[in-house]
């Protein structure tokens, strides 16, 4: 188990307080947070190149806090990778296995499997100049894991791959990860990738944790409208605590004239009369009600009759700009490409949506 | 019309860079207008001659040694380290390139009239008017230039390199001499080539510290400006030559030297 506790930064204009993380081992966790938030000062504390103001680092029961990088077993892979240029691929793989004076014949195998997994063979006796982004990205990955740390720290590993090469890279570290199982701790600020790869996610905003937890859980209940902002939460809405109808367990929210209904549920004690509220849904949980077509009861509560301002295309689906005819509120509705054209929608068109209670997300 | 502009645009910038070669060039040709081809040989082998070639490239090389020895730690630390007054003692490496050459052997002279620097030659060295006067000029002229042409070549040569060694296990000596080195290694060689060619041309605080006495501290600009001072015009040309030759090798080596690496 990695341990961070406390870690405080200040660092020019960087103000990073009070982080802590906790990462099984084996563990994939993720430090997510927009770009120039201070991602990279907060692994160099934690590699030991910069010393933080406060905070405590354990690998397993020891501390390290205070040990110097190269006796702390972590491996780093930084965003430009910084492979040797003056080394080979094979000389830059077994650096780290030579620097710590490790015996070679324990990690033959280790090695010679991780070489399978990276498909990197035949690249061994290039020099990383003469390597593409996807075989460079290997390479640093490789050499990082060699020598066997207790802690791999990645620095935007997907970053500057073109979207083919990236699709690559991301299964080969969940194939590296489900193999080798290495410790984690990987910074980015692109959901997909934690979408993609992560267990556990830390939401770090503005020097803050703001959110801990599962990947689902953070991804479909933003704790606060900054992490729901974040995470690139479209129909965000201020909204008012209009009635508690406890006999039907439900609340009634407000917002510019429309009303919203929600299971008490969760919120129970703290939704008094007239308290403001976030609300949130995403836009692939709206749904566009098909002329005809029967309405399921789960349904039936939220359902809204407005215009269809704009459609833009996507790769994979349309995004559909919908607007209430009462209180003039927009939602933007995002639908698979194959489910848009059975839907015959246009501009100017007048349609329903309903909005699945399940999926209205309120952040007090 | 965009053509003729561009080409007289191109022509203007090229014809300045060939007329400063032709400037140079006229220079050194001229020199071969008073060459007469046995009063060349005489100068050329004479025993003084002789000796402020000698001395020259010993004092020259022992000098760039001394500057390297403690220019190439400072250039790391400017280059890398935040500390409390990095700012003056930067500004304090142009110190040579501001003051003269001879008011900088000047301070020797005084300094060495002190009693700090009595000590120092009655304890240690003899420094005025001796050969370990004439290192010291030149240390002193070089060591600064030294210092900053190697932070440039340290500067190029991102952090990240070591940051990686280090997390690979490598402690900070380690990470220096196996990347940070090899990896600036042009660079730095460029930077002592460079100081090594400006220690051997120096003139001005060698005079001064050292004196000009032939065979023992004349090096070769000193002994240029003591054959012109005695209307000795061949020697003053084969020496000249010699110091051109020295020079433009040694900066022709700088171009040379090395292998480039792509950085990441």
């Amino acid at each position: 188990m990695i341990r961070i506790e406390g870690l405080t930064i200040l660092f020019e204009s960087f103000k990073i307080m009070n982080l802590n993380i906790q990462i099984e081992e084996g563990g994939f966790h993720f430090l997510l947070g927009p770009t120039g938030s201070g991602k990279t000062l907060i692994l160099e504390s934690i590699m030991g190149l910069r010393k933080p103001k406060t905070g405590r680092i354990w690998i397993g029961d020891k501390e390290v806090q205070g040990l110097p990088p190269e006796r702390r077993g972590i491996s780093y892979v930084p965003q430009d990778l910084a492979l040797f240029p003056h080394l080979t691929v094979k000389e830059n793989i077994l650096f780290g296995i030579r620097a710590r004076d490790l015996d070679m014949k324990i990690y033959e195998e280790y090695v010679h499997a991780l070489v399978e997994v990276m498909r990197i063979n035949h690249l061994l006796e290039r020099y990383p100049a003469n390597l593409s982004g996807g075989e460079k990205k290997r390479v640093a990955l490789l050499r990082a894991l060699a020598p066997k740390p207790k802690l791999l720290l990645l620095d935007e590993p997907l970053s500057g791959l073109d979207p083919s090469i990236k699709v690559d890279i991301q299964h080969l570290l969940k194939n590296l990860h489900a193999s080798f199982h290495p410790t984690t701790l990987c910074v980015t600020h692109d959901f997909e990738e934690v979408y993609f790869l992560g267990d556990e996610m830390t939401i770090f905003i503005d020097g803050k944790v703001e959110q801990v937890g599962k990947r689902d859980d953070v991804f479909w209940g933003p704790k606060s409208k900054k992490v729901a902002q974040f995470l690139g939460a479209k129909n965000l809405y201020r909204a008012k605590v209009l009635r508690n109808e406890k006999s039907l367990q439900r609340l009634i929210l407000g917002v510019n004239g429309l009303q919203f209904s929600i299971p008490m549920g969760l919120y129970q004690d703290k939704m008094e009369i007239g308290r403001e509220v976030d609300l949130f849904i995403r836009p692939e949980e709206v749904m566009i009600i098909r002329e005809g077509k029967f309405v399921k009861d789960s349904l039936k509560e939220n359902i809204l009759k407005g215009e269809i301002i704009d459609i833009t295309d996507k790769e994979r689906s349309r995004t559909v700009y919908f607007q209430t005819m009462e209180g003039k509120i927009l939602f933007e509705i995002s639908i698979p490409n194959y489910a848009f054209r059975n839907l015959d929608l246009s501009t100017g068109k007048m349609v329903r949506i309903a909005l699945r209670e399940e999926s209205l997300w309120v952040m007090v | 019309m965009e053509d003729h502009e561009e080409m007289s645009f191109r022509y203007t910038m090229i014809g300045a860079a060939v007329s400063i070669f032709i400037f140079y060039l006229g220079l050194i040709l001229s020199l071969f207008y008073f060459v007469s081809g046995k009063g060349f040989l005489e100068a050329l082998t004479h025993p003084y001659t002789l000796f402020s070639i000698r001395l020259s490239l010993t004092a020259a090389t022992l000098a760039t040694f001394f500057a390297v020895l403690i220019g190439l730690p400072s250039a790391y630390a400017l280059s890398r380290f935040e500390f409390v007054g990095k700012r003056i003692l930067d500004t304090f490496l142009e110190i040579p390139l501001i003051i003269s050459p001879i008011a900088l052997g000047a301070s020797f002279l005084v300094f060495f009239n002190t009693p700090l620097g009595e000590l120092i030659q009655t304890k240690g060295f003899f420094f005025v008017f001796e050969v370990p006067g004439i290192i010291l000029a030149q240390f002193a002229t070089i060591a600064g230039l030294a210092t900053r042409l190697m932070k440039a070549s340290l500067d190029e040569i991102s952090p990240r390199y070591e940051a990686v060694a280090r997390s690979l296990g490598s402690s900070p000596w380690q990470a220096f001499y196996r990347v940070t080195l090899p990896l600036s290694f042009r660079g730095l060689l460029g930077s002592v080539i460079l100081s090594w060619a400006k220690a051997f041309g120096e003139f001005g605080a060698t005079v001064t510290l050292a004196g000009a006495m032939p065979g023992k501290t004349e090096t070769m600009p000193i002994a240029i400006f003591t054959a012109l001072a005695s209307a000795n015009i061949d020697k003053a040309i084969v020496l000249i030559l010699i110091l051109l030759a020295f020079g433009l090798l040694t900066l022709y080596c700088v171009r040379l030297t090395g292998k480039r690496y792509r950085y990441d």
